[in-house]
């Protein structure tokens, strides 16, 4: 179709020149209106090539005047490039021309009058009219632009450069948020190609955050932009083609450019960082969960010495809070010992560092906020980290083990000191049987010296009874070696250096040790104790073989005597008997005081061998009623008892050990010497027994009798003493000795209270029988 | 009480004891107590074993009623004279009765187990003594049924 | 009170009689002699046996010093007790008396070659009774020495 533009004739001059009529010259007033007030150059020129017409534009682009152009070829001004055009482009029609669209820019270069050249963009339009078909060209002078396009390819070459090898990836996005530019590493991150992403909208790969800061900010102005410093990271998350998704950080800076102020964005894709940061978050958390958690407060420390770190017990310990200590020097709560390690290790390497095993306990002394101090034992260990090596210190609060240790040196020194004054030998044992601790008398004892013997198997210095008893027992546990009683004396053999034996008595008890169960075993030598022991067997033996004797002795004596002494008694009592009153006086005097001599040594035979039996036909002492044996002795006595008309009480009596027999005659003794003794009136005795506080009972026969003058006390109980003469009272005088014998017999002394006509309290103990009867 | 054939009877007692004073005052007790009693004497055991195994048959040694034995007798001692009477089928029927100065009880025992009819222990003083004899002859001689005089 | 023998002690006689009335003569002649006696009966010889071997509910019967035995008991006689004491090396030396109606001399010489301490022959009046309890009394519960019971028999 064609362009309704209007008519323009010809102009009139040279050859080919068209001329204006006045229509035209109407038109063509108006048409030198525009273009005269075209900011370009305008330019007409003919199919000869000639220019037919131009503006002022023209004029001062090229330098020329109107007059010296006009009728001038164009190719004095565009050398190259139009003319050619023209013809060749034949110009064939409008409708071809347009269909070309030769409007369109072409550049060239122009050349001025002083000869310089200049880059021109030319825009032909065919124009119409009388002559033939003009083209009409603007001409724009693009050095400026030239300039700036060079230098604009200059800098984006440059740019370029920098964008594809900037290792993150770069998108530029214009103000409608499409991607115009993107280098490799984008390419790469989003998994898209290069074309795929030119014109594509950014919100493609990065869905958020972006593209709304775009539009937000508004990019007003370079400097507005630059100020509110959009280029900080900014975090964000980044699709890949493939549809997943990763974190990243963007650094956004304004770009001026022709199409308007572009956004360049540094996209990094951070998964690795993220991953990184989570990791050590959790790193961190687990880090400091366990800082806080330990026992022992921990401190973290620089190489300069500050405490960049620490746990809650820390604070605790020292008694500063966190924020008083972080940044401190550590030397302020511990002043030596610690940073000095630091600096003279040098942490030079973290092997170094191990192969130093600087995580061994170190016994230091830590100062606390107020002032006190305290001992610690710290453990060191290195710790890379991001400000260089760390050094971790775990510090325990040792000031109760300190104490601990004090005391137990202190009880060590005690114990030892027990040891080596106890007077006799301590030998302490472990459960393999070996010695590991012994005292002086141990060494003494079995002539060894200390040294010798430590480490010895027990089994040498005493070869059986006691090595068995450590793996028999097993020395289980405490509970049960102490219920097992393996603290009673135990009687053995022992051995001494030299090779002789010697009898012992062990008393074990068990010793808790850091070793595990130890025994101390106390060893006493016995050997004095065995001689005593077998010393006094041998004195019992001959005390009972004297007994023995004894018994035999007064057995034979008395038995033998009694035979010759019946024969005198007998005869001369029937001598008395046959011949009294057939001899004289005399004869019957003699034979009067011959028969009561050999009665009254009857008698005293008699009472020798009823002395002599107390203790040879003695038997066992066994739970005896003594009330019973008393009854047994007064229906003994019952004919005494009723001669005299006496009056026997007594009270309630016990159950003790006796030999009945022995009681019943004891009772009888002492009750009817009660009886005997007395002047006038009716005898009265009473028989009493009490337990004073003691296992045995004291018996007492009080009677209203004579009484006994004290000095006599002791002189009653002898063998045949008596203190009455014959005619006075009968008896031999044994009565009270047999007393004395039985009571001595059954474990008991036998005593008097008496005063001369106030009557007499014999006392004897006996014990308690074991029954319950 | 006895039988018809024992009464009326002397009754013969073998006295087997060495002490001459003892036998004297024996003989005077039983005397004292029963003049119908022959009193055989024999000094020792082996004296009482001759008077025993004679049988009875010599009128000087009449198989006696009862014998009165002590047991410390020179040679052979009284035990032994009683486990010989007590093992003789013909003897072993005559009450023999251990009259001795011991009462200790091994002796009593041993005497019983021996099977002596009873023990008796001489008491140190005289009238005792004949009483003890009296009391011999009143359960003995007279209470007592004593074993039949076996036929030769 | 306990009663006594010279020695002291209880006396324990054991009379194996089935007759009651003899029983009850003889415990009424030992109390008028000796009031300290003990006196056990037994009715029969068996019952004798078991008081002698302290069996069943004889367990606590005393050992008796004196055992006056009929001849003529039911069931197990006395010949047979007399024969079953005198042969228990325990119990021979327990004093035995035959104190039975008899006067046979084959029961007599029987008795004594059965080892009887001593026959007595029931006399038929009773003050001859009374008399010949006295007569025991006298004789073996005061003036024989009895044997003490010895652990070791």
């Amino acid at each position: 179709m064609k362009t309704k533009s209007p008519t323009i004739r010809k102009p009139r001059f040279a050859s080919g020149s068209a001329v204006l009529t006045a229509e035209s010259e109407e038109s063509g007033a108006k048409y030198r209106g525009l273009l005269e007030a075209a900011p370009d150059a305008m330019v007409v020129v003919n199919q000869l090539g000639e220019i037919v017409l131009l503006n002022v534009q023209a004029e001062k682009q090229f330098g020329y005047h109107r007059d010296e152009l006009l009728g001038q070829k164009v190719t004095n001004i565009i050398p190259v490039g139009f003319a050619e055009r023209l013809i060749a482009d034949d110009l064939r029609s409008a409708a071809d021309a347009l269909a070309q669209q030769i409007g369109t820019g072409i550049e060239l270069t122009a050349l001025r009058k002083d000869g310089s050249e200049f880059p021109i963009e030319i825009m032909l339009s065919p124009l119409e009219n009388a002559d033939g078909i003009l083209v009409t060209a603007a001409i724009r002078d693009i050095s400026v632009r030239r300039e700036a396009e060079k230098h604009l390819a200059r800098m984006e070459g440059r740019y370029r450069g920098l964008l594809e090898a900037a290792p993150d990836a770069m998108v530029v996005v214009n103000t409608r948020g499409e991607i115009v530019l993107l280098n490799v590493q984008a390419e790469k991150q989003f998994g898209y190609s290069r074309d795929e992403l030119i014109g594509q909208q950014v919100k493609n790969i990065i869905p958020e955050g972006f593209a709304e800061r775009l539009i937000a900010d508004d990019l007003r102005s370079a400097e507005d932009a630059l100020a509110q410093k959009i280029g900080t990271g900014i975090e964000l998350t980044a699709r890949r083609k493939d549809g997943s998704e990763f974190p990243i950080e963007i650094m956004l800076s304004p770009l001026e450019s022709a199409e308007g102020i572009l956004v360049t964005a540094a996209i990094r894709d951070i998964s690795v960082r993220r991953e990184a940061e989570k990791h050590l978050a959790r790193m961190e958390g687990r880090y400091r969960g366990l800082l806080e958690a330990a026992p022992d407060a921990m401190v973290v420390v620089n190489t300069g010495g500050e405490i960049v770190l620490l746990n809650v017990q820390a604070e605790k310990q020292f008694g500063y809070s966190r924020d008083e200590l972080i940044g401190q020097q550590v030397k302020n709560i511990i002043p030596e010992g610690f940073a000095e390690r630091l600096i003279a290790d040098d942490l030079r390497s973290a092997e170094d560092a191990l192969a130093q095993q600087i995580g061994t306990g170190i016994e230091l002394t830590a100062l606390r906020k107020d002032g006190s101090e305290f001992p610690i034992e710290i453990m060191l260990s290195p710790l890379e980290s991001a400000e260089g090596i760390l050094v971790t210190a775990a510090i325990r609060d040792i000031s109760v083990r300190k104490a601990s240790e004090r005391h137990l040196a202190r009880m060590e020194g005690r114990y030892r000191g027990l040891l080596e004054a106890a007077p006799d030998a301590m030998v302490v044992v472990n459960p393999t049987g070996e010695i590991v601790l012994l005292n002086a008398q141990a060494e003494s004892q079995f002539g060894y010296s200390r040294d010798e013997l430590i480490g010895q198997k027990v089994t040498n210095i005493i070869p059986e009874g006691f090595a068995e008893r450590l793996v028999a027992d097993a020395l289980r546990s405490d509970e049960d070696a102490l219920a097992q009683q393996i603290g009673t004396g135990i009687e053995l053999t022992a051995l001494r250096k030299n090779g002789t034996e010697f009898p012992i008595e062990l008393m074990l008890s068990p010793l808790e040790s850091a070793e595990g169960i130890l025994v101390t075993a106390a060893i006493r030598d016995i050997t004095a104790r065995r001689l005593a022991e077998a010393h006094l067997l041998e004195k019992v033996d001959e005390l009972n073989r004297s007994n023995v004797e004894l018994g035999q002795f007064a057995y034979i004596a008395s038995h033998d005597l009694q035979e010759p002494l019946r024969m005198v008694a007998s005869y001369t009592q029937l001598l008395a008997r046959r011949y009294r009153g057939k001899l004289d006086s005399d004869a019957d005097e003699f034979i009067a005081f011959a028969v009561d001599g050999a009665a009254r040594m009857q008698r005293l035979i008699q009472d020798l061998l009823a002395y002599s039996r107390v203790g040879t036909k003695g038997q066992e002492l066994i739970d005896t009623s003594s009330e019973e044996a008393l009854g047994q002795a007064l229906i003994n006595l019952r004919g005494s008892i009723e001669a005299s008309g006496a009056l026997v009480t007594h009270d309630p009596l016990p159950a003790v050990l006796a030999d009945e027999m022995q009681l019943i005659q004891l009772f009888q003794n002492l009750v009817g010497n009660a009886i005997k003794y007395q002047s006038s009136g009716v005898p009265l005795v009473h028989v009493s027994a009490a337990k004073n506080g003691g296992a045995k009972w004291t018996f007492k026969i009080k009677d209203n009798g004579l009484g006994i003058d004290p000095q006599y006390f002791e002189r009653i109980f002898g063998m045949f003493q008596r203190l009455h003469k014959r005619e006075e009272f009968a008896g031999t005088g044994i009565g009270l000795a047999i007393c004395k014998k039985i009571v001595e017999r059954h474990g008991g002394n036998i005593s008097v209270e008496s005063e001369p006509g106030h009557g007499s309290t014999f006392s004897f103990a006996l014990a308690e029988s074991l029954e319950k009867t | 009480m006895k039988t018809k054939a024992q009464t009326g009877r002397a009754k013969e007692v073998l006295l087997i004891e060495d002490s001459p004073g003892d036998v004297r005052l024996t003989r005077e007790a039983f005397r004292d107590a029963d003049a119908s009693i022959h009193l055989h004497v024999a000094a020792d055991g082996v004296e009482a074993m001759a008077y025993l195994k004679s049988d009875g048959n010599q009128p000087e040694s009449p198989r006696p009623d009862l014998i009165l034995l002590d047991l410390n007798l020179p040679r052979m001692d009284g035990r032994e004279v009683l486990a010989y009477i007590k093992a003789d089928a013909v003897l072993k029927t005559i009450p023999t009765i251990i009259l001795t100065t011991s009462d200790a009880e091994p002796d009593i025992a041993k005497s019983y187990q021996l099977q002596a009819n009873c023990y008796l222990s001489k008491p140190g003083q005289l009238d005792a003594f004949e009483v003890l004899m009296k009391s011999v002859t009143e359960f003995w001689l007279k209470a007592a049924t004593l074993p039949p005089r076996l036929k030769a | 009170m306990k009663m006594i023998d010279k020695n002291g002690m209880p006396t324990e006689v054991l009379l194996v009689e089935d007759s009651p009335g003899d029983v009850r003569l003889t415990q009424e002649a030992f109390r008028d002699a000796n009031a300290g006696v003990h006196l056990h009966i037994a009715t029969g010889g068996v019952e004798a046996m078991t008081f002698l071997k302290r069996e069943g509910n004889r367990a606590n019967a005393p050992r008796p010093d004196l055992i006056l035995l009929d001849l003529n008991l039911p069931k197990m006689d006395g010949r047979e007790v007399l024969a079953h004491i005198k042969g228990n090396p325990a119990l021979n030396t327990i004093p035995t008396i035959i104190l039975t109606t008899s006067d046979a001399e084959a029961d007599i010489a029987k008795s004594y070659l059965l080892k009887a301490n001593c026959y007595l022959t029931k006399p038929v009046e009773l003050d001859t009774f009374e008399t010949l309890v006295k007569s025991i009394n006298d004789f073996w519960l005061m003036k024989v020495r009895l044997p003490q019971e010895t652990p070791n028999a």
